[in-house]
C-alpha cells in the first residue's frame, strides 16, 4: 500500500515542520521578552539613579542660613593664641578618636606651652566622622558642644573644653558622653547659661559640624589626628617631634 | 541525582551569584544612609574633579544595588557579572592608586567617609578581596547558568533539564 505510506510520511513531515515553527516562535517570543525585560530594567535603574542623586543632594545641602558659631575663623576654624605668633599649627581631630586622645595626652601640653609662649597660634579643625547609633552620634554632639562653648565664651574656654573632652574621652564603641555631661564640662570650661544647655541638646550647630567635616575632607585630611606646622604635615606626632618642627618653622 | 561536574556546576554558579550579589547589595546599601560620608569617601581618593564627586558618591550605590539584586535574583546574570567585574576593576585601580600614592585612606567600600582613625590602612586586604571577587565575576560571566535563578539560560546536559527550564 504505497499511497498509505506516502500519506503517513507527509503527515510526519508536516508535524515536524509545525513543531520547528512552534519552537522558532517560542524562541522569538523568549528573545522579545528578554529584550523587553532588559529595557524595563535599564529604565528602572536609570530612574532610581536620578531620583537617588536628587534626594541625596538635597540631604547633604546645608541650609544657607545655618548657624555659624561666633569666634571662629574662615567659617570652620577655631583659632587659639596670638595672631602675631610666628608659627601656625593646624590640628584636625575628632573628639571620639582614640589616636587623637593619645596625641593630646602626649603633646597637648606642648601645644598649650607653645601657644602661651606666643610662638604658636593653634588652629583647631573639628571633624565628626565617628558617629554611631551606639554612641548616640557622639562625634557630632561633642563638636557641636565645642562650637557652643567657643560661641558663648571664646577660644580660651574652647581650649579648656577641648582638653576636658579628650581627658574624659569615652571608649570607642561605647555610648559616648551624655548631653548632661557635655553641659557640665562646658560649664566647667567657662560657658554657662540656659542657652548653652539648649544649644548643646538641640545640636544648634549641627549643620556647621557637617560643613566642618566636609571642609576637612576638602583639605585632604582623611586620618585623625592630622597636624600641620606652617602648612607642612607633621610626621612625628610626639611632643619632641612637634617642638622640633615648630622650632625649625620659627627659625625659617 | 549523582554528584558530578555537570550537576555541581550550576550550584557553584548559584553560590557565586549569592556571594557576589550579596557583597554588592550590602556595599551599596551601607553607602545610602550617610551621603555626606559617601562624598568624603569618593573625594578621599583625589581622582575626580570636585564637580563629579557628589554624583558619583550618590549614584554608585544605586548601580551596586542594581547589579547585586540582578545577581541574587538570577536575572541578566551575564550582563550583571560583567558589570560587577568592570566595577571591581575600577575599584581596584582606585585603591591601587591610593596605595601607590601613599594616601592614608579607608577604601570606603562598605560605607563610611574614607577616614582611617588608627592611622592603619588596609590596602593589601582590600586589593585581595576585590581581586578574588573579580575572579568570581569573570567565572560567572563565562558560565552564567545556575540553579535557583529567575531568568537566564537553561543548564544543558542535565537530566532534569525540562524541569529546570520551567523553573528558571
Amino acid at each position: 500500500m504505497p499511497a498509505e505510506t506516502t500519506r503517513a510520511a507527509n503527515r510526519e513531515r508536516l508535524a515536524a515542520r509545525r513543531a520547528a515553527e512552534a519552537a522558532a516562535r517560542a524562541q522569538a517570543e523568549r528573545r522579545r521578552r528578554t529584550v523587553l525585560g532588559g529595557v524595563v530594567a535599564a529604565v528602572a535603574v536609570l530612574v532610581a539613579l536620578v531620583a537617588v542623586i536628587v534626594v541625596q543632594t538635597h540631604r547633604t545641602s546645608t541650609s544657607a542660613n545655618a548657624a555659624v558659631p561666633a569666634n571662629t575663623v574662615d567659617g570652620t576654624v577655631i583659632s587659639v593664641g596670638s595672631a602675631d605668633a610666628p608659627v601656625t599649627v593646624d590640628l584636625y581631630e575628632d573628639f571620639q578618636c582614640p589616636n587623637c586622645k593619645a596625641f593630646e595626652d602626649a603633646s597637648g601640653r606642648t601645644v598649650a606651652q607653645l601657644v602661651a609662649d606666643g610662638t604658636v597660634q593653634a588652629h583647631y579643625h573639628g571633624m565628626a566622622f565617628l558617629d554611631t547609633s551606639a554612641n548616640g552620634r557622639y562625634s557630632t554632639r561633642a563638636l557641636n558642644a565645642a562650637a557652643v562653648v567657643v560661641a558663648t565664651a571664646g577660644p580660651g574656654a574652647f581650649q579648656a573644653f577641648h582638653d576636658l573632652l579628650f581627658a574624659n574621652q569615652p571608649v570607642e564603641g561605647g555610648s559616648g558622653l551624655t548631653d548632661a555631661q557635655l553641659v557640665q564640662y562646658a560649664t566647667q570650661a567657662g560657658a554657662a547659661g540656659s542657652s548653652v544647655e539648649h544649644d548643646i541638646r538641640n545640636l544648634t550647630y549641627g549643620d556647621w559640624v557637617k560643613t566642618a567635616t566636609d571642609q576637612a575632607s576638602k583639605d585632604g585630611v582623611t586620618a585623625t589626628p592630622t597636624v600641620f606646622v606652617d602648612g607642612h604635615k607633621l610626621a612625628d606626632l610626639s611632643s619632641a617631634g612637634l617642638t622640633s618642627a615648630v622650632t625649625a618653622a620659627a627659625a625659617g | 541525582m549523582r554528584w558530578n561536574a555537570a550537576t555541581a556546576g550550576p550550584w557553584l554558579g548559584t553560590a557565586a551569584r549569592l556571594v557576589l550579589g550579596g557583597v554588592f547589595v550590602v556595599a551599596g546599601a551601607l553607602k545610602v544612609p550617610d551621603p555626606g560620608a559617601a562624598v568624603r569617601a569618593v573625594r578621599a581618593y583625589r581622582l575626580l574633579p570636585e564637580s563629579l564627586v557628589a554624583p558619583v558618591a550618590f549614584g554608585l550605590p544605586v548601580i551596586e544595588i542594581a547589579v547585586g539584586l540582578a545577581l541574587l535574583l538570577g536575572v541578566f546574570v551575564r550582563t550583571a557579572s560583567i558589570a560587577a567585574a568592570v566595577l571591581l576593576v575600577v575599584f581596584l585601580v582606585g585603591v591601587g592608586s591610593a596605595w601607590a600614592r601613599g594616601l592614608r585612606i579607608d577604601c570606603g567600600c562598605f560605607g563610611n567617609g574614607g577616614e582611617v582613625t588608627a592611622g592603619e590602612t588596609a590596602y593589601p586586604l582590600e586589593v585581595l578581596r576585590d581581586a578574588a571577587l573579580v575572579v568570581v565575576a569573570l567565572l560567572l560571566a563565562r558560565w552564567p547558568a545556575s540553579r535557583l535563578a529567575l531568568g537566564g539560560r537553561s543548564v544543558a546536559g542535565t537530566t532534569d533539564r525540562k524541569e529546570y527550564s520551567r523553573a528558571r
